[in-house]
């Protein structure tokens, strides 16, 4: 090979590579990006059976039920819908009635949402951004003044 | 005298505007005083930074609320740790310890760079100017700590209380000591685009202060990541949460600088290559403090959210990152183009490196970035999280781990596979062994986790073939293998350490991946657990009462074999009754490698209570493998060849030497 | 205190000045001293040297064939020769007039700029105030809020001080803080023994703490004052005021008229029993006036007494409205919604409280354990629940 075609080929092999990552990452984000939605935008929306999503909306008042060991069941609501919601684990510290959430999980076959993971906020100033955000939309919650 | 603190502010601005103007002036006239201004309006803008800084301090040690911002951040009783750490522990105070880093780095090259071309160093002073000017207008516009308060108020509203822990002493200043530290590479290679010029001198100093900055970037990650792993309570180590990915890209990033920079000053080639990552890694940096402090992203980090605010760092981006690749794409070919070499050597080697990193920081970006970009055009709210990264940044890093230890093996210019491969046999055989033990002897292990300790285990040895083989040892006689061990350059040394300590963080990750064991369990005093063979005995809970909270504490015992406690583990709920939150203080017990980590739940009925506890094996290499890839840089810096500036001039005894040269 | 300001106001302006003296001098010196030039190339030169010398240890030591070395060090030498080439090929121009220029506008723009800047953004009149020094100051000096700090951080190094508890409980419940002010009476009561004057303030307290309703808890209290002191005004006040929101109005009248009997004519307590009489007996007014929302402290007492019956009425709706208007704006308070359905219902505005129940019903729920509660509260005052 002269010079020139190894300088060719070197450059082809990088161009391939570069080809190859951005497609496996065009791929992964069609594939394993999960959508947010709040329990009224669930109607309009078309699920798989057993695709991820992330849930949000404020946890109902009177509705976490304490079962045996570890599991929890609660309603997530956005005061228009209620998605019932189990969960078995620790909740997060500041999970508490009329809270902002986000839950991560799916569908069960019983049109309970089955959460790994369940997400508060942090402080008592913050609320998870696409739960306020949503909530500002339906003229549910208004910033507080501090 | 908190008004002193609120003038040096002002006064540092108006020093850095200085400094941004007429070193730029002097060195495009030609004008050797006008340049010879910017050295000491570096350092003084910098004394000013430091004292405005200490007054802030002294004012939360103080618990001074006539500031809004000790108000809204601090209470009369917080331990007086907190007080001060709490300095930096919210937005408007972590802005200016940040602009004190940045102008700390712009006094040190001030201070050492005597012996730099007075023009680069002119230039190099300007750019510095430049950031700190964009960044004290922020602060002293949108988010001024010295705001006052009158009347002001007898207590404060405390400072969040994740936040009341010993990491916010050591995680932000790391962690913006690598950020800032950047901007002198950033500094560097818009100087050298200014001038259309990159001298030898050029690639000496940008390489020290990458690898500085770097050193420092890793340890704040580091460190960001085991305060997350035993502050929040969930035994997780790594999130791939935007904000993490906003101090990982900068860091992948400056690795591949750290690397592309070696081929610059050893072979002269790479240059315009390298001048690129320069700006573009520091321009990461500032993306990363965009999206942590703008508000775009919402976490424990994003302080207080405010719009103002989000706009004028925009702003600075764009004009930071847009200008500098304008200037870029203007100037780069007028640079001269270096070396050349065959693609099996060292520098293709160190290319292929380059490849590789950048394209999976370029994942990470999109990752990050993706949801936003959605939420923008779409409206609909999306969130990319583990499952993407595993994916695409998993595939793009384990071919790079596999050829880590061929590099530093192979000659400069051209180089030859078939012998290195050889010389890494024992590596391989090794890695091989182990890939064989631990799928067939290790209950539950899967293939992956079998491949995973021997990537680790490859990685390891490859670094230790490495030092024996520049070493001789097998060759020459004990003796001279080990004078010669000694003699190796520092630089070596470095190398060897980081990859190796890469090695050792992979093997904590595959551990706890692979292995980790977890029991959630409702539990009553005197109740006995066995995990991974260890037995806990729940001995029940006790409130306690701290200065400013209030907590339950859940005491284990760790019983021995014959079932006497050996050891005593204490995790507890607590909570902070001015901020009315909750916290988890996770209890953790270190037993050799590995960790027993016991976070409490809501507590049941009659003293039982809800428990999660973890076994997690070999996890404290992932913070350990840092630290000796820390120790490599660090040592790589000790290098005499690496120090600042030129090495001691012989010729000239009479002139002082510089510090950092002797 | 003026003249100690003043001072320091001055020390503030000193230091600012010299500041930015120092400031400008750091522009100023570099301007005024004799530059020294130095051949760019040079500093490129001793790197390449370096790398020569390097170049010769790692061929000594073996790392690299003598071969290589020798293609290397030829490398080396190729970039110093053109190196020199490029040397010499510069020349310095020198217009003395635009940088002078440059450098006097810097040195002015630093006083300048800075001192007009501070100024419109700075508050260089308002003092440092580290808390520990404002706790220390001079008493006549200090507000309110301060002096009580003090005594907080009094009694937090000495919790063992009772008599500092006893002085600070009734402050705290005339600062309306009545959760604090039950701890303080608690303290007190320990630590000092109890007293007529403590029982029946720890009772006003517990009163205050549930919003002017006088709980069993509070009614221990007052018991409590009645046994070491059977005419304590206070504690006999508010045991009738106790029977009245019990809906035994005939009782809370006798009890009151009784209290205003065994007083004298200018004890305060008399009018207030007096007036309490009247209102429980006027006509078509079932209800007593000091059910409504925040418990009536010590001032509210006293200017109830002096006040005639109609403005007292106006008083305490008043007190009902401030403690409805703040339900409106924070519906999230249970305790809030009790008392405002209750205080309707006491005033006799059985409409109101019939409202009240319902948008309490919408802010809390009704099959939460708060709604639940005011089913029970709405059922023994005779209101409609409906479903």
């Amino acid at each position: 090979m002269t010079r020139k075609q190894k300088r060719l080929s070197v450059i082809a092999g990088a161009l391939a590579f570069l080809g190859a990552a951005t497609a496996l990452t065009f791929y992964a984000l069609g594939q394993k990006a999960s959508y947010f939605y709040m329990p009224a935008d669930l109607q309009a929306a078309t699920l798989e059976p057993g695709q991820r999503i992330r849930l949000g909306g404020l946890v109902e008042n009177g509705t976490i039920v304490r079962g045996q060991g570890t599991e929890v069941a609660f309603g997530v609501t956005d005061s228009e819908e209620t998605v019932k919601v189990r969960y078995t684990g620790l909740l997060p510290d500041l999970f508490r009635e009329g809270q902002g959430v986000i839950t991560e999980g799916s569908f069960g076959s019983d049109g309970v949402f089955v959460a790994d993971s369940v997400l508060a906020k942090h402080d008592e100033n913050y609320m998870p951004k696409e739960v306020a955000d949503s909530l500002k939309e339906k003229g549910v919650w208004q910033e507080s003044a501090q | 005298m908190v008004e002193m603190g609120h003038f040096a502010l002002v006064l540092a601005l108006v020093l850095s505007l200085v400094q941004s103007l007429v070193p730029l002036y002097g060195a495009y006239k030609g004008d050797a005083k006008l340049m010879a201004v910017g050295g000491p309006v570096t350092v003084t803008g910098f004394a000013m930074i430091a004292l405005s800084f200490a007054v802030l301090t002294l004012a939360y040690v103080q618990s001074d609320f006539s500031l809004v911002n000790v108000w809204e951040n601090s209470h009369s009783l917080k331990p007086m740790i907190y007080k001060f750490t709490g300095t930096w522990g919210n937005h408007e105070g972590s802005m200016l310890l940040w602009v004190m880093i940045l102008s700390f780095f712009g006094a040190l090259v001030a201070a050492f760079g005597s012996n730099l071309p007075a023009t680069l160093r002119a230039n190099v002073l300007a750019v510095q100017g430049w950031i700190g000017t964009a960044f004290l207008l922020f602060i002293l516009i949108t988010s001024n700590p010295f705001t006052r308060l009158i009347p002001a108020p007898i207590e404060g509203k405390d400072l969040n209380p994740i936040l009341q822990d010993i990491g916010l002493a050591v995680h932000p200043p790391l962690l913006y000591l690598g950020y800032v530290g950047f901007s002198v590479c950033f500094s560097f290679a818009v100087a050298a685009l200014i001038e259309g010029r990159i001298d030898a001198a050029w690639a000496r100093w940008v390489r020290p202060w990458t690898l500085a900055a770097w050193v420092f970037l890793t340890g704040g990650i580091a460190m960001g990541s085991y305060w997350a792993y035993y502050e929040l309570g969930w035994g997780g180590f790594w999130f791939w949460d935007p904000v993490e990915n906003a101090s990982f890209m900068p860091w992948l990033a400056g690795t591949a600088l750290l690397h592309s920079a070696i081929v610059m000053e050893k072979r002269s080639a790479l240059k315009i290559w390298t001048l690129l990552l320069a700006i573009l890694t520091f321009s990461l940096s500032l993306l990363g403090t965009f999206l942590v402090r703008s508000g775009v992203l919402t976490s424990v980090h994003a302080f207080a959210s405010d719009p103002s605010r989000g706009v004028f760092i925009l702003g600075i981006l764009t004009v930071f990152i847009g200008g500098s690749l304008a200037l870029f794409a203007l100037r780069a070919s007028s640079l001269t183009a270096g070396g050349i070499f065959h693609p099996i050597s060292r520098e293709g080697a160190l290319v292929l490196n380059n490849l590789f990193l950048t394209t999976a920081t370029a994942t990470v970006l999109i990752g990050t970035l993706y949801p936003l970009v959605v939420e923008a055009l779409f409206g609909e709210k999306i969130s990319v999280g583990e499952p993407f990264f595993n994916l695409t940044f998993g595939p793009l890093m384990m071919p790079l781990l596999v050829l880590v230890p061929f590099g530093p093996l192979l000659a400069w210019k051209r180089g030859d596979v078939a012998a290195v491969a050889q010389r890494l046999m024992f590596a391989f055989g090794a890695a091989l062994l182990v890939v064989l033990v631990t799928f067939l002897f290790i209950d539950g292990a899967s293939v992956f986790a079998a491949l995973g300790a021997g990537l680790a285990t490859w990685l390891v040895l490859g670094a230790l073939t490495d030092l024996a083989l520049k070493a001789g040892i097998g060759n020459v006689a004990p003796k001279v293998a080990l004078r010669r061990f000694l003699g190796l350059p520092r630089s070596v040394f470095g190398t060897a350490l980081a990859h190796l300590g890469l090695g050792l963080t992979l093997l904590g990750i595959v551990g706890v991946l692979s292995f980790e064991k977890e029991a959630i369990l409702v539990m009553k005093p005197g109740q006995v657990l066995e995990i991974a063979s260890h037995r806990l005995r729940f001995e029940g809970l006790q409130p306690v009462r701290g200065p400013n909270f209030t907590e339950d504490q859940g005491r284990f015992s760790l019983l021995g074999p014959a079932g006497q406690p050996v050891a005593e583990i204490v995790s507890a709920k607590r909570f902070y009754p001015v901020r009315q939150m909750p916290t988890t203080e996770a209890g953790i017990k270190t037993l050799w490698l590995s960790q027993l980590y016991i976070s409490l739940g809501d507590e049941a009925n009659d003293g039982a209570v809800v428990v999660r506890v973890w076994w997690k094996p070999l996890v404290t290499l992932i913070w350990g493998g840092t630290l000796v890839m820390m120790a490599g840089g660090f040592v790589s810096l000790m290098d005499r060849r690496l120090r600042v500036g030129a090495p001691a001039k012989r010729k000239s005894a009479d002139k002082k030497p510089s510090p950092v040269a002797t | 205190m003026e003249a100690a300001s003043y001072l320091g106001a001055m020390l503030f302006w000193v230091i600012a000045a010299v500041l930015t003296l120092g400031a400008s001098l750091a522009v100023l010196l570099p301007l005024a001293r004799q530059a020294e030039g130095e051949a760019d190339t040079s500093h490129d030169l001793e790197v390449y040297r370096d790398q020569l010398t390097e170049l010769d240890k790692d061929a000594a030591r073996g790392l690299i064939a003598p071969s290589e070395a020798e293609q290397a060090r030829a490398e080396i030498a190729r970039r110093i020769i053109k190196l020199d080439a490029e040397s010499g090929s510069k020349a310095k121009s020198a217009s003395p007039l635009a940088p002078r220029l440059v450098g006097v506008v810097a040195v002015l723009a630093i006083p300048v700029l800075t001192w007009s800047i501070y100024t419109a953004i700075g508050s260089p009149d308002v003092p440092s105030q580290p808390l520990k020094a404002r706790l220390e100051q001079k008493p006549a000096d200090s507000s309110v809020d301060e002096l009580i700090a003090r005594a907080e951080a009094h009694l937090i190094a000495n919790p063992s001080d009772g008599r500092g508890w006893d002085v600070l409980a009734p402050i705290y419940q005339r600062m309306g803080r009545a959760d604090d002010a039950v701890t303080a009476y608690r303290n007190a009561i320990r630590l000092e023994g109890s007293t007529a004057a403590r029982q029946s303030g720890l009772g006003e307290a517990i009163a205050g703490v549930s919003g002017g309703i006088v709980t069993s808890e509070a009614s221990v209290a007052f018991e409590a004052a009645l046994k070491l002191e059977p005419a304590n005004p206070k504690a006999r006040y508010f045991l009738g005021l106790a029977l009245a929101q019990e809906g035994k109005v005939a009782e809370a009248a006798i009890a009151w008229r009784q209290l205003a009997e065994s007083l004298p004519a200018d004890s305060p307590w008399r009018s207030v029993a007096e007036q309490a009489v009247a209102q429980a007996e006027a006509p078509g007014a079932p209800a007593n006036q000091a059910a409504g929302a925040p418990g009536p402290n010590q001032s509210d007492i006293d200017a109830a007494a002096s006040m005639s019956s109609g403005d007292r009425t106006a008083m305490i709706e008043g007190m009902v409205a401030t403690l409805d208007e703040k339900l409106r704006q924070n519906p999230r308070d249970p305790e809030g919604w009790l008392r405002l359905v209750r205080s309707y219902q006491v005033l006799g505005k059985t409409e109101l409280a019939q409202e009240a129940l319902g948008r309490a019903y919408e802010a809390l729920g009704r099959d939460s354990e708060d709604g639940r509660k005011l089913t029970e509260l709405a059922g023994s005052l005779g209101l409609k629940v409906t479903e």
